[in-house]
């Protein structure tokens, strides 16, 4: 209000005259083209009902809206006439009243933004119940959310089925995570640790703190006294089952990835083309000669009729395996991994392990559901993470292998020292990004009978007591995986600005 | 030069032992590797036929009752035997195997198609508004690009499904946003939906000549503008001469080829439809049917009064003719009540009985149809005006909406989910894409006095669809593979029904085969269409 | 067992053929490299020059003809390729020194993993070469933080660190701003005048006349003309030579 005053006051006591044109005001912003003219006649239509419509709905707080913004551009224009800008009329300027329309937007969106924001309260707060007994809940009469019944199944949601009274193990792996996680964030920041023994001893740590979890979660055996085993079938459940699988599957799925980016890359020389041409015909005239004539004996359409021929496709493979691949096995193979696991739904992939995975056993053998689903993630989650990894290798120059070589060190010193090294740390960001990546996909465990977070808030309306309460539990789950992935895609942002700028 | 040639022990050089030669090497690693991966598969193999004969032969049963593996997929002629609720093409239960997965391949190619324009849209308009100059359009933008791509797509499926759309009010109070002609309800989403009279077909005839003389024109007056060198705005020509011939085509299709009619006892005098309008106006005793708004609401006449003089209708459910007469009818006021039957000969029996004075079909059809009339001489045949496409409004009778299309509360949550979910991705990707451009580009434009359109088509837009394809194109495959998730909802996609059929016959690894062969073969087009773009505005650049 | 006695010749190069697809790279190179010999190649871009003292310690494949490096002949046996690496120390025109890795790990990290020293024997020698070309106190820097200049004489310290009996160097000044040329050219004098053999490509002229005991001009895959520096310089005999020289001297 004191800069309007005073620059109402230099207004008043400025002689000169003010170089401000409203004619060519008017040609410029609202007359420059017909369309124009027509789009800001639309838009102010729309501002006034929006405005109508929420005065009548919320009488006090649109009037002071209104009010504010008027204020606010009244003066805004009086600092831009007398060219006396502070930083708040300049903020406003340049980010909200920069042009007529904008300046109509502002009001809209600022009146249905407080709109959705007052509903949302009333729906939230005010005439929510936060009741966690069903029987008093069903008393109370409230229109708003039931977070009672979050509440009142915080725990299905965290661990689902894990049994209370070995509460104490959930709490010792977390213990653990934190205990190793704190001196980590220093020691490995700090080059003065880079050869040390703590350093060491911390990592081989992190390496072993996935089996002291795993037997912690899991336990023994069923005799054992202090960890008796638990059927992770049951017990895993809520968010705690959707952290396992997405670390499972992303710590698994790092060296196989590698080694499928690796093996993509590979320019080890084929299998020489007389060798596979000798092969391939070979089989082609045993194929013709023992396969064909029975099947074309029993065909019983024309279509089976040119399927017996299937012989004469094993040419046609070894054309296209030597034209692609140079004779190549281990990359043909990497290639046709990556390419078929990245062109199916990871829900295939999932059904593939859960009903599949079995046939493909020995039978008899049996495995439990858990197990599958993250067997299934590793092996989805590899095809993708070798991709990443192949973003880095080819962003290491010819000359780091050249230089490696010209020292003499063997193709594995090669690839340990120089080359992973460097093409891992590029791609630390995109890895973080897939890991975000796998820890939503995690909820598609929910379709093949899991109970993760979001299969847990399912069932929620499915209790007798909390029949039908579903949107308070998926907006509370909503709010886990939002804080969950924007964490990580900061770190990731930040890991992305520093390696930016560097060593390189 | 004796130096240059020094004389050296030959035996030597040759006697490489093969586990050193680097050539071998290559080879033998490769060979060993084949070894690894055959042994494995058929370990593989192995337990998958012991297992299968664990299962019995009824894996391969033929159908004259022996097993065997050329059979595996017999049993995909047998019926179904389940219902699919959403069918864009005829099926019934008793269809086969193959004709379920059929229609349920098209609802995933219609999720897929649509989903792409729809995302591309939505995903385009939010990374514009990311880089709005407006702090509000700009940070909204930004929430909705973060809720999107920071929450899993099941939930947000489940949410749309569960607690948006079948918590909808039912249908006879849907919700009517802006008065528009849109109704959301439990029970799906009613839109309006364009109706393509039989004449379409010539008017799209019109519609190709306009787009090759409009090319034609375009030519003609380039060589021209090279030869005088002065510029005849052959943009604006070219667009006139195609609206003119369009517009041409539009009424020449609609007047000449006009092949519906409507059918009435000439005891209601009917000469032309202008007669219509002079009935109502007798029968509602009004001067002007304009006025009919007017007259209910100063009591003149009630709603009884209007129910009772509307014109009543027989029509064939779901005909083109229908909603051409109907649309007209609307558009000159006139009141009228339809009577759908699923056939055309029970609609006739309806007419015949009395229970409507218009019978409203193809010109041919009424002509047959009167003549099964016994009393056919007493009734008129009269032409009614068609134009090549009506816009099909919903409307609400009794219980359900007639007319426009119908999205179902299954197919309208993973369409809006897909599309939102999306559209956040693509967001970013338009907004990063537009970064690109280097400003020095846009300073450039403006230097050369190019207009801001010109700027963005000209200079901006090629740049940044460079960095923009090829991110784009994993978007649009990640949304094929997400439409799988449709089975959380329900909603019959090819997933969702050879699931069911694994379930139903027993026979995963055949079903499977074909659904990861499917959506292999859907993302292989869907990255050879894009790359095949990219080529060519990648040359284009050059 | 496979070293061949030749005496003084530590490397024999007999008609020496390199194509890259249809391109004839080189075309039947003869060369013999007396032990200590310091030898500055000169030519055109594209004249196949780089490509030659590739081929010395296979970072390029040669297809026909004999190389042998300290009696060893370069074949597809991996153990005689990897003897000849340990014995061949080159140094690149981009320095190509390992980013993630301090200077003192760069020039350390052969010597501990192909020679097998321990890490402090290592160092040790390590810092004795990084003293020698005159940048002992950055050694725990990252090679990112230096100059061009010093990036360069850490690689040669790098190279120097596996004791080689022979140094390549492909154009290690081209890539460094002029005044940062002389100080790597400082360090390749001190190396050539203690005894060590050396092939050299480089358009140093100065250094050429002054160190070199014989200058090798290519063009198209072929040795065109050699000779002592003092000849070749004043009485180049070849036209294609006189042709390049008139074009560099005269720049």
């Amino acid at each position: 209000m004191a800069t309007i005053y005073q620059n109402l006051q230099t207004l008043i006591s400025r002689q000169e005259k003010l170089n401000f044109n409203f004619s060519l005001f008017v040609q410029e912003n609202i007359t420059r083209s017909w369309w124009l003219t027509l789009w800001l006649l639309i838009l102010t239509f729309i501002t006034i009902r929006v405005t109508i419509s929420q005065l009548v709905a919320a009488p006090v707080i649109t009037a002071v809206v209104l009010i504010i913004w008027l204020l606010s551009i009244g003066m805004v224009v009086l600092n831009e006439v007398t060219r006396q800008h502070t930083n708040i009329s300049l903020w406003l300027k340049e980010n909200l009243y920069n042009s007529i329309t904008n300046t109509q937007l502002t009001l809209i969106l600022t009146l249905l933004i407080i709109a959705g924001l007052r509903a949302f309260y009333a729906y939230a707060w005010v005439n929510a119940s936060f009741e966690t007994d069903p029987e008093i809940a069903a008393q109370l009469e409230f229109t708003g959310a039931n977070w009672g019944a979050v509440i009142a199944n915080m725990r299905n949601l965290m661990v689902f089925r894990f049994p209370k009274e070995e509460t104490w193990r959930i709490w010792a792996s977390l213990a653990l995570i934190i205990v190793l996680g704190i001196p980590s964030v220093y020691i490995y920041q700090q080059q003065k640790y880079r050869r040390s023994k703590i350093r060491s001893a911390l990592t081989f740590l992190w390496i072993l703190s996935p089996i002291i979890i795993f037997f912690l979660l899991r336990g023994i055996n069923e005799e054992n006294p202090l960890l008796p085993q638990v059927n992770p079938d049951v017990a895993w459940g809520g968010l705690m089952l959707t952290i396992i699988i997405s670390i499972f599957a992303i710590v698994v799925s790092f060296p196989l990835g590698v080694l499928l980016a690796l093996g993509r890359r590979s320019k080890i020389r084929g299998i020489p083309a007389w060798l596979t041409w000798t092969v391939a015909l070979g089989f082609t005239v045993w194929g013709l000669i023992y396969s064909t004539p029975p099947n074309l004996a029993a065909a019983r359409s024309t279509s089976e009729e040119l399927l017996s021929y299937w012989p004469l496709a094993i040419p046609i493979v070894a054309f296209l395996f030597q034209r692609y691949f140079n004779g190549n096995v281990v990359a043909a193979f990497s290639t046709i991994y990556i390419e078929v696991v990245r062109g199916v739904p990871l829900i295939t992939v999932l059904f593939m392990a859960i009903i599949l995975f079995p046939i493909f056993l020995p039978p008899g053998m049996q495995i439990l559901n858990t197990w599958r689903v993250l067997a299934g993630f590793a092996l989805f989650s590899a095809a993708y993470l070798a991709e990443n990894v192949r973003g880095g290798l080819q962003a290491i120059p010819k000359g780091q292998y050249e230089a490696a070589d010209s020292l003499g060190l063997t193709t594995f010193q090669k690839y340990r020292l120089i080359i992973l090294p460097q093409a891992l740390r590029i791609v630390i960001p995109a890895i973080v990004g897939q890991f975000i990546g796998l820890f939503k996909d995690t909820s598609l465990v929910a379709i093949v009978g899991l109970f993760d977070l979001l299969n847990v808030a399912n069932t929620i309306a499915a209790q007798p007591q909390w029949l039908g309460v579903r949107r308070e539990a998926y907006i509370f789950i909503a709010v886990i995986y939002y804080i969950g992935s924007a964490v990580m895609t900061g770190y990731s942002r930040r890991l992305e600005a520093r390696l930016g700028v560097g060593e390189r | 030069m004796a130096d240059l040639s020094p004389q050296l022990p030959k035996t030597r050089s040759t006697t490489i032992p093969f586990w050193r030669d680097i050539r071998v090497l290559g080879v033998l690693a490769q060979i060993a590797f084949v070894i690894v991966a055959v042994m494995g598969i058929t370990w593989v193999v192995r337990n998958t036929l012991a297992n299968l004969d664990e299962l019995g032969e009824s894996q391969f049963i033929c159908r004259d009752g022996t097993s065997s593996f050329r059979c595996a997929y017999d049993f995909m002629r047998l019926d179904a035997q389940f219902d699919i609720a959403e069918t864009p093409i005829p099926y019934e239960p008793s269809d086969s195997y193959w004709r379920a997965l059929g229609v349920a391949a098209v609802n995933t190619l219609k999720v897929t198609v649509l989903g792409v324009i729809l995302a591309t849209v939505l995903g385009t308009l939010a990374g514009i508004a990311r880089l709005s100059s407006n702090w509000l359009v700009s940070n909204l933008a930004k929430w909705y690009v973060d809720l999107m791509r920071n929450t899993p797509l099941l939930l947000q499926l489940f949410f749309l499904y569960f607690s948006v759309i079948l918590v909808l009010p039912p249908i006879k109070e849907a919700i009517q946003p802006f008065n528009l002609p849109i109704f959301f309800s439990q029970r799906g989403i009613n839109i309006p939906a364009p109706v393509f009279m039989p004449s379409f077909a010539v008017w799209l005839a019109f519609v190709v000549l306009g787009i090759i003389q409009a090319q034609v024109l375009w030519i003609i007056l380039g060589r021209q503008e090279e030869l005088t060198g002065k510029s005849s705005n052959r943009f604006r020509w070219a667009l006139v001469s195609f609206l003119l011939v369009v517009g041409i085509g539009w009424y020449v299709s609609g007047s000449l080829t006009s092949t519906q009619a409507i059918m009435t006892p000439k005891s209601l005098r009917v000469r032309e439809f202008k007669d219509l309008q002079k009935i109502m106006l007798n029968r509602l005793k009004l001067a002007d049917l304009g006025d009919i708004e007017l007259a209910l609401s100063n009591g003149t006449l009630t709603q009884e009064d209007i129910d009772a003089a509307a014109f009543r209708i027989c029509a064939q459910k779901e005909s083109a003719s229908e909603v051409n007469l109907t649309s007209q009818l609307r558009n000159a006021n006139i009141p009228y009540t339809v009577k759908r039957s699923t056939r055309l000969d029970q609609a006739t029996e309806a007419y015949a009985n009395g229970e409507c004075e218009i019978l409203v079909a193809s010109q041919s059809l009424l002509a047959a149809e009167r003549e099964a009339l016994e009393d056919g001489a007493n009734h008129v045949i009269l032409p009614i005006a068609e134009t090549p496409v009506r816009i099909s409004i919903p409307n609400l009778e009794g219980l359900n909406f007639v007319g426009g299309a119908k999205l179902t509360p299954e197919f309208a949550a993973i369409l809006i989910g897909l599309v939102l979910y999306t559209g956040g991705f693509i967001a970013e990707i338009v907004r990063a894409g537009i970064q690109a451009v280097p400003k020095g580009q846009s300073e450039a434009a403006r230097a050369l006095g190019l207009s801001e359109s010109q700027r963005l088509r000209l200079i901006v837009l090629p740049q940044a669809l460079r960095v923009i394809i090829p991110p784009i194109t994993s978007q649009y495959l990640n949304l094929a593979k997400n439409s799988t998730l449709a089975q959380a909802i329900a909603f019959p996609d090819l997933w969702t029904v050879s699931y069911t059929t694994i379930n139903q016959s027993g026979r995963a690894i055949q079903i499977m085969l074909i659904v990861m062969g499917s959506y292999l073969s859907l993302s292989l087009i869907i990255s050879a269409l894009l790359n095949w773009y990219n080529r060519r505005i990648a040359l284009v650049e050059r | 067992m496979d070293k061949l006695e030749t005496a003084e010749d530590i490397i024999i190069c007999r008609n020496v053929h390199k194509w890259y697809g249809d391109f004839h790279a080189l075309k039947g190179i003869n060369l013999t490299v007396k032990k200590g010999e310091v030898i500055v190649i000169i030519g055109p871009s594209g004249s196949g020059k780089s490509t030659f003292i590739r081929t010395i310690n296979r970072l390029e494949e040669h297809q026909e003809g004999e190389i042998i490096v300290d009696g060893i002949l370069l074949s597809h046996d991996v153990r005689n390729i990897a003897e000849i690496r340990r014995e061949v120390g080159m140094v690149f025109q981009q320095f190509n020194l390992f980013p993630h890795l301090t200077v003192l790990e760069n020039v350390t990290l052969a010597p501990i993993h192909v020679r097998k020293w321990s890490r402090d024997h290592a160092e040790e020698v390590a810092m004795k070469w990084l003293t020698r070309v005159g940048i002992p106190e950055q050694a725990h820097k990252y090679p990112g933080q230096l100059s061009g200049g010093q990036q360069q004489r850490v690689a040669i310290a790098r190279a120097l660190a596996m004791e080689p009996k022979i140094m390549l160097f492909d154009e290690p000044t081209s890539a460094l701003d002029p005044e940062m040329i002389k100080e790597v050219l400082d360090v390749m004098r001190d190396l050539a005048r203690s005894g060590y053999t050396i092939l050299a490509v480089t358009h140093e002229m100065g250094f050429a006349r002054e160190v070199a005991d014989r200058v090798i001009f290519f063009d198209g895959g072929q040795i065109v003309e050699q000779n002592t520096p003092d000849q070749f310089f004043t009485n180049p005999k070849h036209e294609r030579t006189k042709l390049f020289l008139s074009q560099i001297l005269h720049h």
